[in-house]
């Protein structure tokens, strides 16, 4: 029996972004119940901190995770941040792509799902509404207001179940959640271990956090210099794809394409406009909304043949080798730490990124596996870490690429030690929409490679003076055991009393010394000594 | 002739003066705020060169350092002092220990030996440092020596012994054979024999009456003691020395290691090679002669031949022709081979003979 057409479309609809991701919630993160709890942390923490450092506010965050039963917990995260007003919370927390973050900008969050993603596996596992309590600054005033609400997935829309004052004393967001089907863990994708590497790549940070078991960890801030809010920074025409560029041009306000071109890219001079008229005969001169799709595309064509200036890089903010040191330091207690921030470099010819690494050596350096210490890499993304599918990812791929065995490591797996990668972009390559993994981009590999084995050489100085300490000690002991004994028994051997030897015993306790003094002694010999001593033989 | 007493105390003497220059050595480098350091003569193989003069294995003159300020030679040292601590003791009241004993002894040191094979070594850094001996330390093997029969008068201690009136089966050479003193003897030479019971063949026979001679039964290798006491009756007492052993290579160098020493004790050589003694036999030459029962030449036996005929020791011709003889006929006889023509046959007829050729 066949079906008209119309007939077959009555079924057809359109979903909202909220009922999409209700069905493909695997998309943003939430798969498995340790990682879905490691995401909420990730969402709920990278909120908190970008809101406190674009108020100029000292990040402090305050979790407390409480089991109700098995796989059933209720968070409760509360930040110091300049709080939400009344009117955007339901838009933060209820609806999908919403946020102020789609620019060409270095930061933690970029696709607006990350809270309105947590209050939807909150309410598809529970049932049950939400609560925030925010408070922020009218004017000089303080307000706060506290509601609950669910996420209407139709609508990808609020749905407000109460609403009243409430009592507050500082600005900040608390959020009460409830989660089923997910699982707290101390393993190294838990949601413990995402906030400890949070601190290392965030020392101006203050988390405390109170775990299921009722135990308090406070993580203190290693540091009080708030990092400098990153610039946005026009797209590189390197960077640019045809259907960026018709974006640009309808919605543009510029009335010719040319000035459309100089002002919405880097490195876009007049005489490079002119060039790209001269090879592409394309008017430039035309209004914007009159730019063909393939002319579009001939341009970034020729994009890719110019030689442009590296992007600008004031748009990176890394985090430093000297706040690097002072995370490991806090969190890791190390005996060693190397850091190292590399200068900025480009991938695929536009888009620039800047990678910075750091290895810590003994102290809670690497993780311990049954009795013994392995290796621990630390993989971060604009301070984000990266807590999952390290097998695919490029920092992962560069540092086992390294020949270890030239830096006193024998092999990775099983060193003690922790390797720190941080890599800094307004457009860090991801190899999926969980933003897990690096894309092993040839130049990311090179930086990743490079920054590391610099500081995989200090380390191997650090071991070598420390193995030769040990073994000057080890000799030390050896000379101050012996030498008295031999002093006496050659004195009983000698019949003689035992000389004053502490001289001696200083001489001997220093290697390179000695060997000097003993060749100068031969020196001074007169010949006829030494052959008179051969004829004693 | 000096009194063998006396000389036994020269040369205890002369012992405890060489170990008492160890230590005095390194309390005089520390006085002098010098590092101490102990020369060790080398015994590495290429140290060991034959000395065509003396006709025996001498020590080269390459040496080691041994030095306080090294921290893997500064054990040594330690062993070594305390080593000579002991030593000196021994010597200073006249006892002697084995090296087992010693071994023993030093478990109660401050610096201790990980197993008898190193203090073994460091005993025979002691012997070529100081250039005397071991058993003139007052350390003994543990073995006794060759058993003598015939008419000498040897005095150990305050006992003189006669080796015609000790039984069939002789005098017994005591390990500390150097504090013998050789009394008096009515003798023209020594017999040396490979094995006891060709000893007891030649005593049963009177060998010792017909040729006027010592027998000496060596019971394989020469024992260091035996080795001692050949070169003494054949140095102090002018006596002739004759070795007669199998008719095969390790035949050969039995003997060879009484005549020019061996490479292992080449620091103590001088005190034990007695480069005058002579092989009588068996010979290649003797098994064509006198059609002795014969056995096969095994491989290892051609491999043996082969090194000594490119041994400096065996550079004579008489060794050249008799090594080149064995090889040719691939053939080797026993002492105890000439019982085929009856068992006075070779008290009667070979050793008569064999004696007069030389």
């Amino acid at each position: 029996m066949e079906r008209e057409a119309s007939e077959l479309f009555e079924e057809f609809k359109e979903l909202t972004a909220s009922e999409f991701f209700r069905r493909n919630k695997q998309m943003l993160g939430f798969s498995g119940k340790i990682r879905s709890l490691t995401m909420v942390f990730h969402e709920l923490i990278t909120n908190s901190l970008d809101a406190a450092e674009e108020a100029g506010i000292q990040p402090e965050i305050s979790i407390d995770l409480k089991r109700v039963d098995k796989d059933h917990y209720i968070l409760k995260h509360m930040d110091n941040g300049p709080g939400i007003p009344e009117d955007f919370i339901t838009k933060v927390y209820c609806t999908m792509f919403a946020g102020s973050k789609f620019r060409n900008i270095q930061s933690r969050g970029q696709q607006g799902l990350g809270c309105s993603g947590c209050v939807l596996l909150s309410q598809m596992t529970t049932g049950k509404p939400t609560r925030v309590i925010s408070g922020y600054k009218k004017g000089e005033k303080l307000q706060g207001v506290e509601m609950t609400f669910k996420m209407d997935v139709k609508t990808n829309k609020g749905l407000i179940l109460d609403r009243k004052p409430a009592e507050v004393t500082s600005t900040g967001v608390a959020i009460e959640l409830q989660f089923k089907d997910v699982s707290y863990s101390l393993s190294e994708q838990g949601a413990f271990e995402y906030i400890r590497r949070s601190m290392i790549a965030n020392p101006h940070a203050k988390i405390t956090f109170r775990d299921p078991t009722g135990h308090k960890y406070i993580f203190e801030r290693a540091t009080d210099v708030i990092p400098p809010l990153p610039k946005e920074v026009l797209p590189h025409p390197r960077g640019v794809t045809a259907d960026d560029l018709i974006f640009m041009a309808k919605h543009t306000d510029k009335r010719r394409f040319r000035s459309l071109l100089t002002s919405s890219l880097s490195r876009m001079s007049t005489k490079r406009v002119n060039e790209i008229q001269e090879t592409t005969k394309i008017d430039l001169n035309k209004r914007p909304k009159d730019m063909k799709w393939e002319e579009a595309e001939r341009i970034v064509e020729l994009f890719a043949q110019m030689d442009f200036m590296a992007p600008p890089t004031s748009g990176l903010i890394p985090i430093g080798k000297v706040q690097i040191e002072k995370g490991i330091r806090e969190i890791l207690n190390p005996e060693f730490v190397a850091t190292t921030t590399r200068k900025p470099k480009t991938y695929r010819g536009g888009v620039s990124f800047v990678i910075e690494a750091g290895i810590s050596y003994g102290g809670e350096s690497g993780r311990v596996v049954g009795e013994q210490k392995r290796a621990e890499i630390m993989r971060f993304a604009n301070r984000v870490p990266l807590s999952f599918d390290q097998g695919s990812c490029a920092i992962t791929e560069a540092l086992k690429s390294i020949d270890w065995k030239r830096y006193g490591i024998r092999d990775l797996e099983n060193a003690p030690i922790t390797v720190f990668v941080n890599i800094v972009s307004t457009n860090v390559p991801y190899l999926s929409t969980g933003k897990q993994s690096v894309a092993p981009e040839e130049e990311i590999l090179h930086e990743v490679r490079q920054a590391t084995m610099k500081i995989a050489r200090s380390l191997q100085k650090y071991i070598n003076a420390k193995r030769a300490a040990k073994d000057e000690e080890m000799r030390s002991k050896i000379f101050e055991t012996y030498v008295p004994v031999i002093m006496r028994e050659a004195a009983l051997l000698a019949g003689t009393d035992v000389p004053e030897y502490d001289q001696i015993l200083a001489k001997v306790t220093r290697r390179p010394k000695i060997l000097d003094e003993i060749d100068i002694d031969l020196s001074e010999l007169a010949d006829d000594d030494i052959v008179g001593e051969k004829d004693d033989e | 002739m000096t009194n063998r007493k006396e000389l036994a105390l020269n040369r205890r003497d002369i012992a405890v003066n060489k170990l008492q220059s160890l230590g005095e050595k390194i309390i005089e480098d520390v006085n002098l705020r010098n590092v101490p350091s102990i020369q060790v003569p080398s015994r590495g193989t290429s140290n060991i060169v034959y000395d065509d003069k003396k006709r025996y294995y001498v020590l080269g003159d390459r040496y080691g350092q041994r030095s306080l300020g090294n921290v893997k030679q500064i054990k040594k040292i330690g062993q070594m002092v305390y080593m000579a601590n002991f030593c000196k003791s021994l010597v200073q009241t006249g006892k002697t220990a084995t090296l087992r004993e010693m071994y023993y002894v030093s478990e109660g040191w401050d610096i201790d030996f990980g197993d008898q094979q190193e203090s073994n070594i460091v005993g025979e850094d002691l012997e070529v440092t100081l250039g005397i001996s071991r058993e003139d330390l007052g350390l003994m093997p543990e073995e006794d020596g060759a058993s003598v029969y015939g008419d000498i008068t040897v005095k150990d201690d305050d006992v003189e012994i006669n080796a015609l009136k000790m039984g069939k089966s002789g005098y017994t050479i005591s390990p500390t054979i150097d504090e013998v003193e050789l009394v008096d003897h009515n003798v023209q030479r020594v017999i040396a024999v490979e094995t006891m019971g060709m000893f007891h063949r030649m005593v049963q026979e009177k060998a010792y009456n017909k040729f006027d001679t010592l027998i000496v039964g060596l019971k394989g290798q020469a024992a260091r003691a035996t080795r001692r006491f050949l070169k003494r009756v054949n140095e102090e007492l002018g006596l002739p020395v004759y070795i007669c052993n199998d008719g095969d290579p390790w035949g050969f160098h039995i003997a060879m290691v009484i005549i020019s020493g061996s490479a292992k004790l080449a620091h103590v050589n001088h005190e034990l090679a007695t480069p005058d003694a002579k092989f009588l036999g068996v010979t290649a030459s003797d098994i064509i002669n006198y059609d002795l029962p014969t056995d096969p030449l095994k491989d290892i036996d051609v491999l043996r031949l082969k090194e000594l005929y490119k041994d400096p020791r065996y550079k004579d011709d008489f060794w050249k022709v008799e090594i080149k003889k064995m090889l040719k006929i691939g053939k080797k006889a026993e002492q105890q081979s000439f019982s085929k023509y009856g068992l006075e046959y070779v008290v009667d007829t070979y050793l008569p003979e064999k004696l007069d050729a030389m």
